[in-house]
């Protein structure tokens, strides 16, 4: 490890562990690996660096996900999608957890963030379940667990973020595509845990429907679902880019959240723009000192040594994997996602490719990987936020939650060794030869 | 005195990131219009809404310091002691400080000038590009200024011996929760 590097690493571990925020510690490192290096005007060099990082057409489709996520975020939205789930699982035993975790799922599909739904469906569904005798625990790690589905199922901000990262080498709407399987599999294998411990529990069943109450309540969901058309189905039509996209899916959520729901009164919206901008510049904060860091690591030669001595430990593909795997699990927990993946894909890419993996492939592991992260401590923002909403603490939900990360890391591993999960449909739709 | 002209200060960077929020959704939602309504695809719509992110990104990077936004790992620090623990939030105040003050002001102010020199303009809007990188300073100001007030009043605290209920620099706000 060259001298800038130890540098780099150290001052951003101590930084990290001191409380610094993260965007700080990462742009502090920086500067002082170039300090260390002497051969460049350090100061200018990342202020450049953090300018040229956050300016980009593409990554406005960030804060205009998280503009209609806040607007979903105030309840009607949800409470449609929940209701149409309940006519589809509420029904068996358990029906709850099932509900909420396909309400989670369609949610993703609207919306680009976790703990939106974290806070938008948890916040009606875990006093719910609560309330029908289910464990406060249990239902913390069900809607935490559940809510990551909505990063791997799009419109996904993380998507964005990774295409970045790749440097464009893969689509914004093949990303997209790649994740609907990985994303409805992980759903499928939660529900199945959730289904097992209820069995155990002996957990009630939910009410049967009549067939006229499942179609009122099912075209009572239209509205919020024609957003998936709109926002995806516009991508891959070709009509908009995805930032125009997640504009419009703006325009749209506005107009049924405040005109035709009525459940945002129009003098709200400054404080949602505002709560908006300072969400977008966190997070653009950590874009832009992201790309610094990930430019001197660059600079230093990481990418290429990681990959030398990752290739050098064994020839056997199925451990590489392994081990990358392991990795960024580790990465996850300790490690906000924006930065995770800006700094991590340009380390991992050259050995993924030269096993002979599809970046886009590698980008799906990379993000579940990074969506188990989100529900562990120390650095785990759905966790933390879900612990928050159902009044309990993360210690009392890991017990209950260690179930959920085995259907995550089997779903994980399919994904990993399975390329055809990730890549048969934006291959059938023509995105990747 | 001093809370005032703070408070006015507050909200003028607060209402700046608001305007220039609303603005983006409109920008792009006329560009869209523009090119399937009208037929006639806007010119600098594009580079607007860029130049639009990049004041809205760093203005907002200000009002979150001020609103302890950022995300930091408070776990290892949440174990100490009160008093150790307002000992961390002036080192991370003198940090961000430190950080603000040479590569956003300084290092950005000199980025800023030499851009002017190049006299660089963009495609569109023929605007300069200098006048565009002017946000890192401005941002870098006023981080600089509340990483000061924190600073201080931490160091205040300290002092005097008298501790807020909760020392934390970074109350989970609800302005992160949205992110991912």
């Amino acid at each position: 490890m060259s001298f800038p590097i130890l540098v780099l690493v150290l001052s951003f571990f101590v930084l990290l562990v001191l409380n610094v925020p993260v965007a700080f510690c990462m742009g502090i490192s920086t500067v002082l690996a170039l300090l260390a290096m002497g051969d460049l005007p350090a100061f200018v060099a990342t202020a450049h660096k953090i300018a040229t990082g956050i300016d980009s057409f593409t990554l406005l489709a960030i804060p205009f996900f998280i503009l209609s996520g806040l607007m979903m975020g105030h309840g009607g939205i949800a409470r449609r999608l929940i209701d149409f789930a309940n006519v589809l699982v509420g029904r068996f035993r358990g029906g709850l957890a099932f509900v909420n975790i396909l309400t989670c799922m369609l949610f993703g599909a609207i919306s680009g963030s976790a703990t939106a739904a974290v806070s938008a469906i948890g916040g009606f569904m875990v006093p719910l379940m609560n309330k029908m005798g289910y464990n406060r625990e249990f239902n913390t790690a069900v809607t935490v667990t559940a809510a990551t589905t909505g990063l791997l199922i799009p419109p996904s901000n993380t998507m964005i973020v990774y295409s970045l990262a790749t440097g464009g080498l893969v689509s914004i709407a093949a990303l997209f595509m790649a994740g609907y399987i990985p994303g409805i599999l992980t759903g499928i294998a939660l529900m199945i845990v959730s289904g097992f411990i209820s069995v155990r529990k002996n957990y009630g069943k939910g009410e049967k429907f009549a067939f006229k109450e499942g179609v009122v309540r099912f075209l009572s969901a239209i509205p919020p679902l024609m957003l998936v058309f709109i926002v995806v189905g516009g991508i891959l039509i070709g009509w908009f880019t995805p930032t125009e996209a997640s504009a419009i899916g703006v325009l749209y959520t506005l107009i049924l959240a405040v005109f035709i729901y009525r459940e945002v009164k129009i003098s709200e919206l400054p404080k949602i723009l505002l709560q908006c901008g300072v969400t977008t510049a966190v997070v653009f904060l950590l874009i832009g000192t992201s790309m610094a860091m990930s430019w001197v690591l660059a600079a230093e030669n990481v990418p290429q040594n990681i990959s030398a001595s990752l290739i050098g430990l064994t020839d056997n593909k199925f451990v590489i994997l392994l081990i990358i795997n392991v990795l960024l699990l580790v990465v996850g927990m300790f490690m906000d996602m924006t930065p995770a993946i800006l700094i991590f894909t340009p380390i991992f890419l050259p050995v993924i490719q030269k096993l002979g993996l599809h970046p886009l492939h590698f980008g799906i592991i990379l993000l579940m990987n990074l969506n188990i992260g989100l529900c562990t401590p120390p650095v785990g923002t759905a966790l933390f936020l879900g612990c928050g909403i159902a009044g309990t603490t993360v210690t009392k939900v890991v017990r209950h939650i260690l179930p959920f990360f085995i259907a995550m890391i089997v779903t994980l591993l399919l994904c990993t060794y399975v390329p055809a999960i990730t890549m048969w449909l934006p291959r059938a739709l023509e995105f990747v030869k | 005195m001093f809370k005032l002209i703070k408070k006015i200060l507050d909200h003028s960077l607060e209402i700046l990131v608001m305007i220039f929020m609303a603005a983006l959704v409109i920008d792009v939602t006329w560009q869209v219009f523009t090119r399937l309504v009208m037929k006639k695809p806007s010119t600098g719509t594009e580079e607007l809404a860029v130049f639009m992110i990049i004041w809205v990104a760093l203005l907002g990077a200000a009002v979150a310091l001020n609103r302890g936004a950022h995300l930091g790992i408070d776990y290892f620090v949440g174990k100490l002691s009160l008093r150790k623990r307002i000992f961390t939030e002036v080192f991370v105040f003198l940090c961000i400080g430190l950080f603000s003050l040479f590569v956003m002001v300084i290092g950005g102010g000199s980025l800023v000038l030499r851009t002017l020199e190049l006299g660089q303009v963009s495609p569109a809007w023929d605007i300069k590009i200098g006048y565009v990188y002017l946000a890192i300073p401005i941002s870098g100001f006023f981080l600089v200024l509340y990483s000061v007030i924190g600073f201080s009043e931490r160091l205040v605290e300290l002092i005097k011996h008298k501790y807020p209920p909760q020392g934390k620099i970074a109350p989970p706000g609800e302005e992160q929760i949205t992110a991912y």
